[in-house]
C-alpha cells in the first residue's frame, strides 16, 4: 500500500499509509491541491501545527479506526444524540492523558479536520465539565475568575430561572 | 505496521512525563481552545449544565449565550425540560439567547401568554416547529390581545385538557398557521381512569381544518371527542394528505373512510389503533383504488369476512400491523396469499392474534418473509421457539423483531439455539425483543457463545428489550464488555415497535 511522509512541527518525519492520513479532511485537501496520488513519489507533507509527540498519537488513532464506516451526513444534525456515554473503551484509553496533551489532541484534531477524534475528544471534555460548580471547574482547569463581584452576581441572576425544579 | 505500534506503546510510556514529572504541553489549557470548540464541547452539555457554565468566566459566559446551542429547547421540566420561573426571564430569553437560531421550542401552559408568543413570532424569524402542552390547564390565559403568532410553523404539537375550550385562542392564530405541514392534536387518553366522565369538544376541528389547508401528516391521538365527521372535516380541506393517525380515539368507527380514501389520493398510511372501526364501514371503502401502503388496525373488532375483503383489495400494502382482532384467524391469512397481494409487505404485526395457527403462519413467513424488515409475533403462548427457529432462515432482511408472550408457559425457550439462529440470519438486526417470562428461558453455560455470536454478528443491533431476570442481566453484561452499553434493556422502560418502518416516522414522534 502507498505510504506518504508527514512532517511535524519540530521536524519530525512519518510514514503513514495513504488510507490512513485521509482520515484528515485538511490532508486530504492538501493531497488534491498538490496533485498527490498513488503514482507520487516521496512527497513530504508539512503539518507545521502538529507536534512531533501530539502527531504520532493522531496517527496511531486514524490507524486503529481506518475502516470505521464513515457516518452519514445528514442536513437534519439538530437530532443527533447528544450522549456522552458511548466512548468505546480504546477511545477512553486512548484519551487517558494529561489536560494538555488532551488539548493538543483536540486542536490537532480541529486542524486536522479529523470529526470522529474531535467529537469523541470533545466528549471526553463534556464528562470533565459534568456535575461540577464553576468553583471546581475553575480549579481543576486553572481558569482565572475574571468576573467583578457585581458581574458574576449578575452572571448568577442571568441563570437563575433556569434552576433545577 | 506491528512495529509501528510496539514502538508506540513504548514511547507512549515516556511520552507525557519529562524527568520533572511534568508533562511537556502543561502550557496547552483549556483557554487555548478556540470558541468554535469549546461550544462543540457545550453541545454535549444540557442545557442545565451550559448555563452553569456560563459562571466560569467571561469567555465562557459568551459562549454559553452562543445561540447555536439553543436551537432546540424545551421548557417543560416534567419532561426532562428546563423549568422557568417568571415570564420576564423568558422574555429576556428569546430575544438575547434563542435569536434566529431557535427552531424548536416546548412550552408549559404557564408560559403560553400574547406576550410569549408576540415575542417569538418577532425574535425568532427560524421557529418552524413548536409544542404547546395545555394538557395540565385548569384555566386559559387571556388572548383577547393576542396580534402576532409564529408564522413559519411547519410543525405544531398541541397536547389538549380535558376541560379547556381552546377556541379563544385557536380563533386568534388560525391566520398564522397556514403553512403547518404536521398537526399533532394529544388527547388525554393516558390520563383518564375513569370512563363516566362529560365528554367536551375542547377544539373545534372544523375551523381549524379551514386554516390548515396544507397538512401532510395528522395525528389525532388518543382524544376523546374526535369522531367520523372530524375525519370528514379534515380530508375535504386537506389535499396533500399523506399520513393520517386516529390512534385511542375511540369514537372512531369509519363511516367516513370512503369519503376519505375518495378525497385524499395521496393517502398512503393510515393509523388506527384502538378505535371502534364497525367491519360494514371498513367493507365499503374502494381499496381497489387507493395507493394505501401502510395500515394499522391494531386492536379493533373487525370481522374476518372484512379482513378478507381488505387485505385482499388493497393492493399496495407494505406495512401491515392487525394484532389483537379475534377476526384475524388461519382463513384470513390463507386468503390474503391466495389472492397474491401481500407481495409488497416489509412489516408485519399479528401480536396476540391468538386464533391463528402457527402452520399457517410458518406456511405464510415462508413464502412472504424473505421481504420482511419487521415481523412481530408475540402475545401466542403457542408460538415458541420452534416456530422462530424454522422462520428465521427465511427473515433476512428483518430489522424489528418481536417474540414471546408475558404468560408462564408449559414448555421452555431454548434461547441459546435462538439466538444463534438471529445471530446467523439476521446481520441487519436494529432491534429485537424477547416477551416471554425469564423462568421459562432456558439457558447454560453455552450462553455467553451464542451472545458473543449476536453481538459480532448484528453490529446495527442498537435496542435488545429482555423481561428483567437472570438471562436479561447476562446479555446485559456480556453487551456491556464489549462497550455496547446502552444495547440492552428490560421490559418496564423500553418497548420495540414497527413504527420505526413508517415512512413519516420522524413527523410521527411527538412529546
Amino acid at each position: 500500500m502507498k505510504t506518504i511522509k508527514l512532517q511535524s512541527s519540530d521536524g519530525k518525519i512519518f510514514d503513514c499509509d495513504l488510507a490512513v492520513a485521509k482520515c484528515s479532511g485538511t490532508i486530504r485537501t492538501m493531497l488534491e491541491d498538490l496533485e498527490i496520488d498513488e503514482s507520487s513519489e516521496d512527497e513530504i507533507i508539512p503539518l507545521p501545527n502538529v507536534d512531533g509527540r501530539i502527531l504520532r498519537k493522531v496517527i496511531e488513532y486514524c490507524n486503529y479506526h481506518k475502516d470505521d464506516p464513515t457516518p452519514i451526513a445528514t442536513d437534519n444534525d439538530d437530532n443527533k444524540e447528544k450522549r456522552t456515554d458511548d466512548i468505546i473503551s480504546w477511545d477512553a484509553e486512548f484519551l487517558k492523558v494529561d489536560q494538555g496533551t488532551l488539548f493538543e489532541i483536540i486542536l490537532a484534531a480541529n486542524y486536522l479536520d479529523i470529526a470522529n477524534l474531535l467529537d469523541v475528544s470533545c466528549k471526553t471534555v463534556a464528562n470533565m465539565l459534568k456535575n461540577k460548580t464553576p468553583d471546581e471547574i475553575r480549579k481543576e482547569f486553572n481558569i482565572k475568575n475574571d468576573f467583578t463581584p457585581m458581574e458574576e452576581e449578575q452572571v448568577r441572576r442571568e441563570n437563575t430561572w433556569c434552576e433545577e425544579k | 505496521m506491528d512495529r509501528f505500534m510496539e514502538q508506540v506503546a513504548i514511547e507512549a510510556s515516556q511520552m507525557y512525563v519529562t524527568e520533572e514529572g511534568k508533562s511537556p504541553f502543561a502550557n496547552t489549557t483549556i483557554e487555548k481552545l478556540p470558541d468554535k470548540v469549546l461550544t462543540h464541547i457545550f453541545e454535549y452539555l444540557s442545557h442545565l449544565e451550559i448555563c452553569r457554565m456560563a459562571s466560569v468566566c467571561k469567555k465562557w459566559r459568551q459562549i454559553a449565550y452562543d445561540s447555536k446551542l439553543w436551537k432546540n429547547v424545551s421548557l417543560r421540566p416534567e419532561i426532562s425540560g428546563l423549568h422557568v420561573g417568571s415570564l420576564e426571564s423568558l422574555l429576556a430569553l428569546i430575544s438575547v439567547r434563542f435569536g434566529p437560531s431557535l427552531r424548536y421550542i416546548e412550552l408549559p401552559i404557564e408560559l403560553i401568554t400574547h406576550t410569549v408568543l408576540h415575542e417569538l413570532a418577532a425574535k425568532c424569524p427560524n421557529l418552524t416547529h413548536m409544542l404547546l402542552d395545555f394538557s395540565t390547564a385548569m384555566q386559559l390565559h387571556d388572548f383577547s390581545e393576542l396580534q402576532a403568532f409564529p408564522a413559519k410553523l411547519r410543525y405544531l404539537c398541541i397536547c389538549l385538557s380535558e376541560v379547556i375550550f381552546m377556541e379563544g385562542f385557536m380563533r386568534k392564530i388560525y391566520n398564522f398557521i397556514n403553512g403547518l405541514e404536521v398537526l399533532h392534536l394529544v388527547g388525554t387518553y393516558e390520563k383518564t381512569d375513569q370512563e363516566e366522565e362529560e365528554i367536551y369538544e375542547v377544539i373545534n376541528v372544523h375551523k381549524l381544518k379551514a386554516a390548515t389547508p396544507n397538512l401532510r401528516v395528522i395525528n389525532l391521538y388518543g382524544i376523546n371527542f374526535i369522531d367520523d365527521s372530524h375525519i370528514d372535516a379534515f380530508s375535504s380541506n386537506c389535499i396533500q394528505l399523506e399520513c393520517l393517525a386516529v390512534n385511542f380515539c375511540n369514537k372512531v368507527t369509519g363511516s367516513t373512510l370512503k369519503t376519505l380514501f375518495q378525497r385524499s389520493k395521496r393517502l398512503k398510511c393510515l393509523l388506527m389503533n384502538g378505535t371502534n372501526l364497525q367491519s360494514e364501514h371498513v367493507m365499503a371503502v374502494e381499496w381497489d383504488k387507493c395507493i394505501l401502503q401502510e395500515l394499522d388496525i391494531t386492536a379493533t373488532d373487525l370481522s374476518t369476512e372484512c379482513l378478507i375483503d381488505m387485505l385482499t383489495r388493497i393492493t399496495t400494502l407494505k406495512f401491515l400491523s392487525a394484532g389483537q382482532i379475534n377476526g384475524f384467524n388461519d382463513s384470513v391469512l390463507k386468503a390474503w396469499m391466495e389472492a397474491g397481494t401481500c407481495k409488497s409487505l416489509i412489516s408485519l404485526d399479528l401480536d396476540s392474534s391468538d386464533n391463528l395457527s402457527d402452520e399457517t403462519l410458518a406456511k405464510f413467513i415462508t413464502r412472504y418473509g424473505a421481504n420482511l424488515q419487521a415481523c412481530i409475533l408475540s402475545g401466542m403462548s403457542h408460538i415458541t421457539d420452534q416456530l422462530w427457529m424454522t422462520i428465521l432462515p427465511i427473515l433476512k432482511q428483518a430489522k424489528i423483531l418481536i417474540m414471546g408472550c408475558n404468560e408462564r408457559l408449559s414448555v421452555n425457550i431454548h434461547v441459546d439455539q435462538l439466538m444463534d439462529a438471529i445471530a446467523t440470519n439476521c446481520s441487519k438486526l436494529e432491534r429485537l425483543e424477547l416477551r416471554w417470562d425469564p423462568e421459562n428461558l432456558r439457558f447454560s453455560d453455552k450462553s455467553q457463545k451464542a451472545i458473543d455470536l449476536l453481538r459480532v454478528k448484528c453490529l446495527k443491533l442498537r435496542c435488545m428489550v429482555l423481561s428483567d431476570g437472570r438471562y436479561y442481566e447476562l446479555v446485559k453484561a456480556n453487551f456491556e464488555r464489549a462497550d455496547r452499553m446502552t444495547v440492552v434493556r428490560n421490559t418496564t422502560c423500553c418497548r420495540v415497535s414497527p413504527y420505526y418502518m413508517l415512512q413519516n416516522y420522524n413527523d410521527l414522534v411527538f412529546n
